[in-house]
């Protein structure tokens, strides 16, 4: 009985806390970019359909992009990287799942204020996952509505199995620098 | 206990809601290399050039294995050697140029692609088109007179590429061909003296690993009994160039010559040949 009374009294206040007023944000729009720096040629992947979700109550990091949307420049290399490499029929999506470090409780961060925050999670790429610890800076502008969210980090390919020629032309390096820059709205 | 196997369900619901749901972006994404390169073997390919690229081929096909070691499998007999260059004026059209060493014939050629096969089967096969004009300049002075003019040395040729991606690692093609020579002098370097080709081109891709796959080529004749064109090879990508090696019963390398010319019997007859592929990048 007693116990009864308190798990459903439980189970309300947890339910209640969904629907306080969230800290959460959110864009489908952000722009991810990878740098290719091979000793032989030097290219980008770009791609501004990058999802991103910050969760702040629960202390939570949501980050994927379609891959068949990251375009290089050229048609055909986009092709191989997709056909070959990435292999999106099978694995369409990179992805970051993490938490900000440092915080036990729900994160607060005034209007205006910027924090350099580390995240830790695990990031997938071709399949393959990895546990990733990934630095970056969150600024809330002056309304309080919006987040700006900027991130650099490495991925190497070897990591997540995904091969690179190693006949005669290089044309892919296999450390990948990662940016990443999006503007998450509240929800 | 109930209750709490309930509370487990409901959180790892909530869990799992407060992730994005991944999507993909568009259902219906045109598939990816068909095949590696616009060529396969001889023929072409419905792998279109995108805008501003301009797609570079080197073909050669060499002697005979007949006569083994003593002239290195058919490579001491000299090559049959196509260069060209084709130009991606846009996403679906392309033209270009090419001049192969056998009876010194240039063309020029054009490929449309009309439709694209999509990931999700909204479109299930790609189709492309090929036509192209070729000269004959050969020098045949040594001939008496008359000598064929240069209006008896055109030759003209087209083709539908119908393509499908089957699977990850099988994709194919069914060309029906057509090659036409105003007037096919004996001197030229065919078999017959036919002015009219009719020919089904029967292109086969098998994936063996990321980057190469074993490559068929079978192109049956329909209107004369010259023997089939068969050849059997292998396609390798190395960032950025596709090579391509293959058995194959005639040395000719354009389409004419290929519906003109006679094939060898498959086995001794067979010429090694060798192509590669670059794709340059016009833009900036």
């Amino acid at each position: 009985m007693n116990f009864s009374r308190r798990f459903y009294l439980f189970t309300g206040l947890f339910l209640l806390s969904f629907t306080a007023e969230a800290q959460k944000f959110q864009t489908s729009e952000g722009k991810v970019e990878f740098l290719s720096k091979a000793p032989m040629s030097e290219f980008t992947g770009k791609s501004d359909k990058l999802h991103g979700l910050i969760d702040f109550d629960k202390n939570m990091v949501d980050f994927y992009v379609d891959m068949n949307t990251v375009k290089t420049g050229i048609g055909l290399r986009d092709r191989h990287m997709r056909d070959n490499y990435i292999e999106t029929k099978k694995f369409p999506f990179a992805e970051f799942t993490g938490k900000i470090e440092g915080f036990d409780g729900p994160i607060m961060i005034s209007p205006g204020q910027s924090i350099e925050v580390t995240v830790s999670g695990k990031f997938k790429i071709h399949g393959v996952e990895r546990p990733m610890v990934i630095p970056g800076t969150i600024t809330k502008n002056s309304k309080g509505n919006q987040l700006e969210v900027k991130t650099q980090f490495n991925v190497l390919l070897g990591d997540h199995d995904i091969e690179i020629p190693k006949v005669v032309f290089y044309e892919l390096a296999e450390e990948q620098k990662v940016s990443l820059e999006a503007i998450l709205k509240q929800q | 206990m109930k209750k709490l196997f309930f509370l487990a369900c409901l959180l790892t619901t909530l869990q799992s809601m407060a992730q994005l749901e991944r999507k993909l972006e568009t259902e219906n994404e045109p598939e990816d290399l068909i095949f590696h390169a616009p060529r396969h073997i001889n023929l072409y390919t419905v792998e279109p050039l995108d805008k501003n690229t301009l797609h570079f081929a080197i073909m050669h096909t060499f002697g005979t294995l007949d006569n083994g070691g003593r002239n290195l499998f058919g490579l001491d007999n000299g090559a049959n050697i196509r260069f060209s260059l084709e130009y991606g004026a846009s996403n679906k059209f392309s033209v270009g140029f090419g001049r192969s060493g056998m009876d010194k014939v240039y063309d020029v050629f054009a490929r449309y692609h009309l439709l694209q096969q999509t990931r999700n089967d909204a479109i299930p096969v790609s189709v492309s088109f090929m036509i192209n004009a070729a000269a004959n300049t050969a020098d045949y002075s040594f001939l008496p007179e008359p000598r064929p003019v240069f209006q008896d040395r055109l030759s003209y040729a087209g083709q539908i590429m119908i393509a499908r991606k089957f699977s990850d690692a099988f994709s194919f093609q069914l060309s029906p061909m057509v090659a036409w020579f105003v007037n096919p002098d004996p001197i030229f370097q065919i078999e017959t003296t036919e002015n009219l080709y009719l020919a089904l081109g029967l292109s086969g891709k098998y994936k063996i690993s990321g980057k190469s796959s074993l490559t068929l080529q079978y192109i049956p004749n329909l209107n004369n009994e010259l023997r089939n064109n068969l050849g059997i090879g292998i396609d390798i990508e190395a960032g950025g160039h596709v090579f391509q090696m293959y058995f194959v019963t005639s040395q000719a390398l354009n389409e004419q010559y290929l519906l003109a010319g006679g094939n060898g019997v498959p086995g001794e007859k067979f010429r090694l040949g060798f192509n590669v592929n670059r794709i340059f990048n016009l833009k900036k």
